[in-house]
């Protein structure tokens, strides 16, 4: 048998000497690393996604929260993470009971309802200090049945049509109804070979496209009560309204959407319309995307009850029950949104104050802007509160309608119906029935 | 004065210590410890975890839940997308194993040669495998991009699709499932192909020879004679494709979201999407706990397989 010589290691020796550096390294990272009661200083630690506008965030994480941090002794953290990861995120905090102090979602966050803290006294600070918040703001955080504010909205932002004027001027049309964008977009795929492109896939943009259509049809999902409400004459319009704009003036490239396809639709020039925000006029003016002076915006389009859209992203800010500087973070926001001027050129006028008198030349400035072609480019979005709603119109944002917006139960029924896989029927009655049974789901929660 | 302490006993001593670590018995289990803490903590206490949320009414914002037995089963299994979901995991599953094993055949094959630059080809091979999936699914998410597609643009270029004609690779329920599965397939290769290697490699060679001398062509010597040799490893390689293929969501999430109108949705991500971004965890945990009793089968009957083709 074969024995280890003198400078060999031996079996005991190793496991010994293992347990020894385990044992050091262990005891070691205690002593290096300081424990954070002799940190005096407090710390706020904030969770928000990667603006659509990287200026947007260099101001706020560079600027804007060094200044405030200094004012109020306090290091302020930023983490920035991609959209699609917020849900992930916030889900593995309230897992842990530990995270961030403020966490941003884009999307009103109802199902986090008891995991934060009614936000009722900022908006009443707030209000006190800047004057009424919009009801979109309050309608996608506050819950009519607890009565409680699960979040905190700072801004939104417009979600309006934009459209190749070019080729809408050659057909000699413009996109105010959705019968002229149907009429428009037709001649113009005819004529040009240039699609609409209104995603029916299962994102976010889809998601709120269709919505659009939907209540300015005279449908939505459920009623003022927050009472189901999918199944009516009014929705079964709007999918075969839908499925008729598909067929005359898409191309199945919309079934392949995500939540950049518009932009790169749009700049690509393949596109004639989407419903976006101004992301892409942005993108084109910085990149000097020769197409980019051609796409205009307009305002939501008037359907057959109403002119309505949507918001295109909503933030909502919440503060965790078990965040450490709840006060800290309460602070943060009453102080920001006296300061959402700065925030709002920051955005390049991507975000919309819900404070609207925080920002009391909006008109002004967005009449006309130095980078824009035309200069009053934007001006569109002047009276965009008069024609920008929340999902779950007319109700309130609430779990159930934040279930059926994430598992896409909307936009599958209208491309189920567009392709012809269902009639426009079928697929309603399909949906309705996924409505309902999601409803009833939260209610049982008492959520609803 | 020198005070003499004597060992008290039961305490803990140098030699005791000792002694411990040379007891065969003691020993196996100490080092077994650290592989049973890992199982039991990232894999026993989250599927009973799962188990018991399946039976609940958490959300992804509650920490109070009440049981209330299989309700989500049954609710879930009435539901078209549920439906749609089993399906596709079926399909999406068997076709990529079927797939993978026909080219992880050919592709070790091949590997057993000795040619020129094949410490490159195996590190080539190998590729897929190391890198992180959500990565390589963003590569093919551009790859099949609807505009900017290269595979379109190499079919357009070699005269296949017409100049203005462009196939929507994931748009079209067909053509985004074949995606997926080829998405899923580039994924799984390696791992099978080295798995298959191993198991060609610890042939005999004088199994090879005697076959040789035999005149066995091509054809008989691969299917009677290595086939078989090999079928054990290869069952191990179908397994771990099974459970990769039921588990894995992030191709799918990254490449469709489970559309066009959820024709490549499968159960992994209608549990995320229900679960997670819909905040109904335990339906979420119900939809993802659905297909254990069907995989727990699979890999019973492949065990089996894999036990009596042994070869001894």
């Amino acid at each position: 048998m074969r024995r280890y010589s003198g400078t060999g290691v031996s079996r005991r020796t190793f496991i010994k000497t293992a347990g020894s550096v385990a044992l050091a390294a262990g005891v070691g990272a205690s002593i290096i690393v300081p424990g954070r009661a002799s940190a005096q200083q407090k710390t706020l630690k904030i969770l928000q996604w990667n603006h659509f506008v990287p200026r947007y965030d260099k101001w706020f994480n560079e600027t804007y929260v060094k200044e405030w941090g200094e004012k109020n002794d306090t290091q302020v953290i930023v983490d920035n993470i991609g959209l699609a990861g917020l849900n992930s995120r916030a889900a593995a905090e309230v897992s842990a009971q530990q995270g961030h102090d403020l966490f941003m979602f884009l999307w009103p966050p109802p199902v986090h309802e008891d995991q934060v803290i009614d936000h009722r006294e900022i908006y009443e600070e707030c209000e006190q200090k800047y004057g009424k918040a919009i009801d979109l703001a309050i309608k996608s955080t506050y819950n009519l049945k607890t009565k409680k504010f699960y979040g905190f909205s700072d801004s939104y932002v417009p979600d309006p049509i934009n459209y190749r004027k070019d080729l809408w001027d050659d057909v000699g049309m413009s996109p105010q109804t959705w019968d002229d964008i149907r009429t428009g977009g037709r001649k113009i795929k005819l004529k040009h070979g240039i699609p609409v492109g209104i995603g029916l896939a299962s994102e976010i943009d889809t998601n709120m496209a269709l919505r659009t259509i939907m209540y300015s049809f005279g449908s939505s999902e459920q009623n003022a009560e927050g009472m189901p409400a999918l199944k009516s004459k009014e929705t079964l319009e709007a999918i075969r309204f839908v499925k008729a704009l598909y067929e005359e003036t898409m191309t199945d490239e919309v079934f392949t959407w995500d939540a950049s396809s518009n932009n790169r639709f749009m700049l690509a020039g393949k596109g004639s319309l989407a419903l976006n925000a101004i992301s892409i006029t942005r993108t084109g003016e910085e990149k000097k995307i020769p197409v980019a002076d051609t796409i205009w915006l307009a305002k939501a389009a008037q359907g057959p009850v109403r002119q309505i859209g949507l918001e295109h992203v909503m933030d909502v800010y919440v503060i965790w029950k078990f965040a450490e500087n709840i006060e800290g973070a309460k602070r943060f926001l009453v102080d920001y949104i006296g300061n959402f001027r700065q925030g709002f050129m920051a955005s390049e006028f991507y975000n919309f104050p819900c404070f609207p008198q925080t920002v009391p030349d909006l008109q002004q400035l967005i009449s006309h802007d130095a980078n824009a072609n035309p200069p009053d480019k934007y001006k569109v979005l002047e009276d965009v509160l008069n024609w920008a709603t929340n999902v779950g119109y007319p109700g309130y944002a609430n779990a159930a309608i934040d279930e059926i917006f994430s598992t896409w139960v909307i936009s599958t029924m209208f491309a189920q119906a567009a392709v012809g896989k269902l009639t426009p029927a079928e697929a309603l009655d399909q949906a309705d029935t996924e409505v309902k049974r999601i409803f009833q789901k939260w209610r049982e929660r008492g959520k609803v | 004065m020198a005070v003499l302490q004597r060992p008290v006993p039961g305490a803990w001593s140098p030699r005791r210590l000792s002694r411990l670590l040379d007891d065969e018995r003691w020993l196996g289990r100490l080092m077994l410890a650290p592989a049973i803490l890992y199982i039991a903590l990232l894999i026993a206490v989250p599927f009973f975890l799962a188990l018991y949320y399946s039976l609940s009414d958490i959300t992804v914002g509650s920490r109070v839940m009440h049981f209330v037995g299989l309700k989500h089963f049954s609710a879930i299994l009435r539901t078209p997308t549920f439906q749609q979901a089993l399906k596709n995991t079926l399909l999406f599953a068997c076709a990529s194993q079927v797939v993978v094993l026909i080219l992880a055949n050919v592709l070790a094959q091949v590997l057993m040669q000795d040619f020129r630059g094949k410490w490159l080809v195996r590190c080539l091979v190998l590729l897929p495998w190391v890198a992180p999936i959500s990565l390589g699914s963003i590569g093919w998410l551009w790859i099949l991009d609807s505009i900017y597609s290269v595979v379109n643009w190499m079919l357009q270029a070699i005269g296949i699709l017409g100049p203005a004609r462009r196939l929507m690779w994931l748009g079209k329920p067909d053509l985004a499932m074949i995606s997926i599965i080829t998405v899923h397939v580039w994924r799984l290769l390696p791992l099978a192909t080295v798995i298959l290697l191993a198991g060609l490699s610890s042939i005999p060679q004088d199994i090879h020879d005697a076959a040789a001398v035999d005149g066995a062509g091509f054809w008989r010597h691969h299917l009677q004679i290595t086939l078989p040799l090999v079928t054990p490893i290869m069952t191990v390689a179908v397994l771990f494709g099974f459970v990769f293929a039921f588990t894995d969501m992030i191709v799918i999430y990254v490449l469709t979201r489970g559309g066009p109108y959820n024709s490549t949705q499968v159960l992994a991500s209608l549990a995320f999407f229900t679960g997670i971004d819909g905040g109904d965890l335990a339906e979420g945990a119900a939809i993802s706990l659905f297909l254990f009793p069907l995989l727990l089968a699979v890999v019973i009957i492949l065990l089996r397989l894999a036990r009596r083709a042994e070869v001894t």
